[in-house]
């Protein structure tokens, strides 16, 4: 996944500068430096320095693969899965054991969360979270899981919305 | 001199000891406590995640809250170190080489009073280092021009992602991440709309918070995940400050006596150049403790003077980080960077400037860090019982709560959904940032200094009529411009040195 991330990174810096090179002018009409100059400079930096970077993972990549060190899998194939599509690695790491799936489940999870932010109102996406991660990686508890899911949001939201009065997502029910 | 220091001492301690800000201090320095306390949320994820709860304050207040979180996970990053073998922050990890040991051999009680002490008397020596020489850096820094201003910025970059080891490289990368990502928005200098897409929502750029939150916040939470760290049972631990053994002993007091200044001088030096910080210095005072020591081989096994000097160390460096925040305008660590971002946030402009237009707010600061630190020594002392009762949670449940207090820290900002999937992304690209090896830190703070960094480069660039010679003609740019090209060299030096050396060896053996 190392070298994967290095290729999105560096694709990302081609984007960044070809799409500053077609919108942005490089100088204004009196010669001096304009919008465009500065991200130029950016992006050629980080095009080199990101085509350097993924050249030396693979390199790496390579080398693992070549001495025949590579890391074993840990998880079920269809946590891999989605970890592979999440972009997420599974390996084993210092060889301790990895939690990939947990980590997309969790990043699936904060996605949704935001996800029905506006549409149900802050409290009651609070609480949906709340219950639904704790449900998952803590079966064990339900009644304390639900307490907890109701209490803690409820005093965040008393703490953000009335005592501080931010403004949060206002959903149906009025909260 | 002294006269000046007592009167703008008396004026910040005006500010800073009145009821509202001592309420706010209490509350900054218990929070960061617990910040310190769990893995996988330091102090710049809460500094950036309680930005919107200083909403209702003034901005010295805010600020004074804030900083009492920053130098507060000092203290707080320790316990765990000691009692767990677990540091809760970066900069706590050399205190378990000798605060584990000692709470093996039954001492946790001594332990955790003096890493308290250590912490209070690093902390101290580091404000009073702050009010000697942040007025008089001001001062100097009031002559620098764009020039002088934007090699300051390359070699802070530089200087913290040379720091990173066999990582550098991708330091480097992280860093002009974060100006590419501050390159979005309106052009300071023409007024023309860059990488918005024709989003409104974009044209004020990228808001530094959210992507802070994102990569500090969520980008460590899933990378603790990864490590299973929700699966941990919650550690149960009993401490009381009424046993008989909760206290040090004399000797121990006698045998540091020397080891609270050595810790404290090298933190401070790490904590004043940028990059290096409260992690490194913690590391070279534990190194240097043991180098000089007549019995080294104590260390490692429950030795006093191998915990006091780390965390003399890291509270002088956070004291430390703050004199170029404060006099230049440049923070040197990811947390410093945040509290740039909170103090641009509040309409002030950090840099040599702001001690003559914000007196009120800069000494205000200062003597708020003096009254931290004793709150933080009495709250590190009795109220050990009470903090350590945090570790009786389990993380599983730790972590909901992060995640609620990230998402709508994001949001409460701008009341903006846009900002918060900002928050969303940068979160999955901290976390593997943070598994490739890569630097969030050197991100957040090239993203909070771009605007400065491309506005003085092309001053640079205009002024020079683009032959850039004001980074050599200038006596402090040169300077400057040595000390920059030094730091690139270096590591190519020695990489050079390495790679020839075994050919060298090579061709020695295939002569022979």
């Amino acid at each position: 996944m190392k070298k994967w991330f290095a290729a999105a990174l560096l694709l990302l810096a081609i984007g960044y500068t070809a799409y500053g090179l077609s919108t942005l002018s490089l100088y204004t009409s009196s010669g001096r430096p304009a919008a465009g100059f500065f991200p130029l400079l950016i992006g050629l930096a980080l095009i080199v320095s990101c085509a350097i970077n993924l050249w030396g993972d693979v390199r790496e990549w390579q080398a693992e693969r070549a001495a025949g060190v590579l890391h074993t899998h840990q998880t079920d194939p269809a946590a891999e899965g989605t970890a592979e599509a999440l972009g997420i690695d599974t390996y084993r790491l210092d060889g301790r054991r990895e939690y990939g799936r947990d980590v997309a489940i969790t990043f699936v999870y904060l996605c949704g969360f935001v996800a029905i932010l506006k549409l149900v109102g802050a409290l009651p996406a609070m609480i949906v979270f709340m219950l639904v991660f704790l449900f998952t990686f803590n079966r064990a508890h339900p009644l304390s899981n639900v307490l907890y899911s109701l209490a803690l949001p409820g005093f965040l939201y008393l703490l953000f919305k009335v005592l501080l009065n931010a403004s949060l997502p206002t959903g149906p029910l009025g909260f | 001199m002294l006269a000046d220091i007592v009167s703008n001492l008396s004026l910040g301690l005006s500010v800073a000891a009145s009821p509202e800000g001592l309420l706010f201090l209490v509350i900054g320095a218990f929070v960061g406590m617990i910040v310190g306390l769990f893995p996988g949320f330091g102090p710049a994820a809460g500094i950036a995640v309680l930005i919107p709860m200083t909403f209702g304050l003034t901005p010295t207040i805010a600020i004074i809250m804030l900083a009492g979180i920053y130098y507060g996970s000092m203290y707080g990053g320790t316990i765990t170190s000691i009692l767990i073998n677990t540091p809760g922050e970066s900069a706590t990890v050399a205190s378990t080489l000798d605060g584990y040991p000692l709470a093996q051999k039954g001492r946790a009680g001594p332990a955790l009073v003096m890493q308290a002490v250590a912490s209070f008397f690093g902390g101290t020596i580091g404000v009073i280092l702050i009010t000697a020489l942040a007025p008089s850096l001001a001062n100097f820094a009031a002559s620098f021009g764009p020039s002088e201003y934007f090699l300051i910025i390359a070699v802070g970059l530089l200087m913290l992602t040379t720091m990173m080891g066999d990582n550098k490289f991708k330091g480097f990368i992280s860093a002009l991440i974060g100006f590419a990502v501050g390159t979005v928005g309106v052009d300071v200098m023409s007024g023309q709309q860059r990488y918005t897409f024709g989003s409104p929502e974009m044209i004020g750029g990228v808001y530094f918070v959210a992507v802070a939150i994102g990569l500090f916040g969520i980008g460590e939470l899933l990378h603790c995940i990864l490590n299973g760290q929700h699966l941990q049972p919650a550690k149960r631990l009993r401490i009381s400050f009424r046993d008989k053994e909760f206290w040090p002993t004399r000797q121990d007091y006698h045998e540091s006596r020397f080891t609270f200044w050595r810790g404290s001088a090298i933190g401070f030096i790490a904590g004043v150049l940028p990059g290096s910080g409260a992690t490194l210095g913690s590391i070279i005072g534990y190194s240097v403790e043991k180098k000089i020591a007549k019995d080294p081989e104590k260390f490692g096994k429950g030795e006093m003077r191998g915990l006091v000097a780390p965390e003399a160390a890291n509270n002088a460096a956070s004291a430390g980080a703050m004199v170029p925040l404060l006099s230049l305008g440049i923070p040197g660590s990811g947390a410093t960077a945040v509290l740039l971002g909170a103090f641009l946030m509040w309409g002030l402009q950090p840099g040599p400037m702001l001690i003559v237009n914000d007196p009120e707010f800069v000494w205000g600061l200062i003597a708020s860090m003096y009254l931290g630190n004793m709150i933080l020594i009495a709250l590190s002392i009795f109220a050990i019982p009470l903090f350590v009762k945090f570790l009786d949670v389990p993380y599983v449940n730790v972590v909901p709560v992060i995640v609620l207090l990230c998402v709508i820290g994001a949001y409460a900002i701008n009341a903006s959904i846009v900002e918060t999937w900002i928050l969303v992304v940068s979160g999955l690209i901290g976390f593997a940032m943070k598994k490739y090896g890569y630097s969030p830190a050197a991100t957040v703070l090239a993203l909070v200094l771009g605007s400065m960094a491309e506005e003085t480069f092309l001053q640079t660039y205009i002024i020079s009529q683009g032959t850039m010679n004001l980074f050599w003609t200038r006596p402090v740019s040169l300077i400057l411009s040595l000390i920059l090209l030094t730091i690139i060299a270096i590591p190519v030096l020695i990489a050079f040195l390495r790679r020839t050396k075994p050919l060298k060896e090579t061709s020695d053996q295939r002569g022979q």
